[in-house]
């Protein structure tokens, strides 16, 4: 019998890994020195939380939310109410509560109390959403969503409603998006390596089985969907600094299914995967983006045309999921030397005694 | 108080059919009931009511004297009711020993307990050389004794068996008569053991439920079963003689 290595020690290279790739990213744009370029990889990184924030539920739990974005327009507006001056707000925004609209917070603390509003709210949503699951877990986060969307783009006095608000100071700036990011890989990887992480896996799979080995299944959930509504609550929060206007619309269909794409195309159920998938279909994207402004040759400038982006997207992750249904990342967690290398060798050792009994019984 | 694992008159409906009907069992520790019964008599029904995944219609499950309620499955487990599944349903992701580990962690360990009692397990079972593989890719035998592990985490009083010998050679069904025969001695569990291969219930089992369209037909130690009438009609048929090797 041989004492196992910590869960720690076994999985610590692939935050580390996937730090390294953030810092290349953040590398890059101090490389390319461009203003307009810094912005898109801020976006990115926000791009980033958002996503290793859905698969902190998507990916542990295999129930796809559709809902989680609107926890990010919570955020936003939240940092939003705490931040905007108050001689602007009390005229916008009459309908706040006193102590909000007299008052301005830090960018820090705003951000921190937002995560939590929208960790608050979390809760609440999932208490009842985690009993259920598949197809029918998703419709009802998908009603969550309409339902928040509904209610921000009509409580005229506290959200603007349709309007955009204004006056949010801009705070997030490329190492504000890149802190953001890191936290979030952290944090889903400190709670993958839970005991609840682990509890949630062994349900996605297995369901019966989990609840057979004492499981209970929807406090699992309940905590991972808290956990992953404030990454998103966060995530809203450094968007909302970042962009200084806020409208609702912003956070609802179009961001949900390229946020949902990027997962998958990155694989679903991997870390990784949500960290690749953000990098690899932001880059396409950018890429696109810039063909379609057109480049120069000679004295011609050749172009592709509106609307190219969106379709090569679409055609890319067709094809993506057609040759990788797992994601590009296969679901597997980026480390040294491929998966779990020290472990898959010592296991070839040990199985060399048992390959006998194992033949036989074949 | 004899320590068991009992149903009074379980009677278990389904939309007018009745699955179960009055099932009186006891299951006493430290020792092996065998339930057997023709395929749809109602024994894995019988094994959902016990462990919490299907709430009975009529009368109640005791464990030790005490009432179970309707309590959930994952509770039920927590209170030292384990069982394994026909399918096996591995964690099929996971590592043979992150699914023993599962167990652990579902019953309120820490992952660095959790590890070292599944690591524990494994060499208790003899099966360590499995622990790093992943689930999904097992052969069938060993399919099932991971699963008999993943069960026997943190030492539950009460372990329920669905067809474990099923779909394995007349070797590997000695081999798992004998951790079986462990299990009772050395851990000190009450199993219930329900298996299509009679030769295997009737040489591991102290004592014999037979079940029949949802009710039992006979109870006894082997011998009896054996000799039974009723269950020779209702299980094998009238022509076939009971001598073990009916598979």
């Amino acid at each position: 019998m041989v004492a196992r290595k910590s869960v720690l020690a076994r999985t610590i290279s692939t935050p580390i890994i996937l730090t390294l790739i953030l810092l290349a990213v953040a590398g890059l744009s101090l490389w390319v020195n461009n203003g307009i370029f810094t912005r898109t990889i801020v976006e990115v990184f926000i791009r980033v939380m958002v996503v290793v924030g859905l698969y902190t539920f998507i990916g542990n739990s295999g129930v796809v939310s559709f809902g989680h974005i609107g926890f990010m327009c919570m955020g936003a507006y939240a940092t939003a109410w705490f931040t905007i001056p108050p001689a602007m707000k009390k005229y916008s925004l009459r309908g706040l509560p006193e102590i909000i609209s007299h008052n301005q917070l830090s960018f820090s603390l705003s951000i921190t109390l937002a995560t939590l509003f929208a960790g608050i709210f979390a809760y609440l949503f999932g208490k009842i959403l985690v009993r259920l699951s598949g197809i029918t877990g998703s419709i009802a986060t998908f009603a969550m969503l309409a339902m928040i969307n509904t209610v921000y783009s009509n409580w005229e006095t506290v959200t603007g409603a349709t309007s955009s608000i204004v006056g949010i100071p801009r705070k997030t700036d490329l190492w504000t998006g890149f802190a953001g990011a890191e936290l979030a890989v952290i944090v889903a990887y400190l709670y993958a390596i839970s005991r609840s992480g682990l509890a949630l896996r062994s349900a996605r799979d297995e369901a019966i089985a989990a609840a057979a080995s004492g499981v209970d299944i929807a406090r699992e959930r309940l905590k991972a969907f808290v956990v992953s509504g404030m990454i998103l609550g966060a995530a809203g929060a450094l968007y909302a600094h970042f962009l200084g206007v806020l409208t609702p619309d912003a956070f609802y269909l179009g961001l949900t299914f390229i946020s949902l794409s990027m997962l998958v195309v990155g694989g679903m159920n991997s870390l990784s995967g949500a960290v690749v998938g953000v990098v690899v279909l932001s880059a396409i994207i950018e890429l696109l983006r810039t063909l379609e402004k057109g480049i120069a040759i000679g004295n011609q400038t050749w172009a592709l045309p509106h609307g190219t982006q969106e379709i090569a997207i679409g055609g890319v992750m067709i094809v993506i999921l057609i040759f990788r249904p797992s994601g590009l990342t296969r679901n597997q967690e980026l480390s040294w030397s491929g998966w779990p290398f020290s472990e898959r060798s010592s296991r070839q050792k040990s199985s060399i005694k048992d390959g006998v009994s194992e033949g036989a019984s074949a | 108080m004899t320590e068991s694992l009992t149903t009074e008159n379980v009677t278990v409906t389904f939309d007018g059919l009745t699955a179960l009907s009055k099932v009186d069992l006891s299951v006493p520790k430290r020792s092996v009931t065998g339930l057997i019964g023709p395929n749809g008599a109602g024994k894995t029904t019988l094994v959902n009511v016990l462990t919490g995944f299907q709430a009975p219609t009529a009368g109640r499950v005791t464990m030790d004297g005490a009432d179970l309620g309707a309590k959930p499955a994952h509770k039920i487990r927590h209170l030292g009711i384990a069982r394994t599944f026909q399918s096996g349903r591995l964690f099929s992701d996971l590592s043979v020993v992150d699914n023993l580990e599962v167990t652990g962690v579902g019953l309120g360990l820490s992952r660095r307990k959790a590890s070292a009692k599944a690591v524990e397990m494994l060499d208790w079972m003899g099966i360590s050389s499995l622990a790093e593989r992943t689930a999904g890719g097992l052969p069938y035998t060993d399919e099932r004794r991971v699963a008999i592990g993943r069960a026997l985490m943190l030492e539950p009083k009460y372990l329920l068996l669905d067809e474990p010998a099923a779909g394995m050679s007349a070797e590997e069904a000695d081999d798992l008569s004998r951790l079986i025969a462990r299990i009772v001695s050395e851990i000190g569990c009450g199993v219930l053991l329900i298996e299509h291969n009679i030769g295997m219930v009737l040489k591991t089992c102290d004592d014999i439920h037979v079940l029949d369209s949802g009710k039992i037909i006979e109870v006894g130690p082997p011998a009896v079963i054996k000799a039974s009438e009723k269950v020779r009609h209702a299980y094998m048929g009238t022509q076939v003689e009971t001598e073990g090797e009916v598979l």
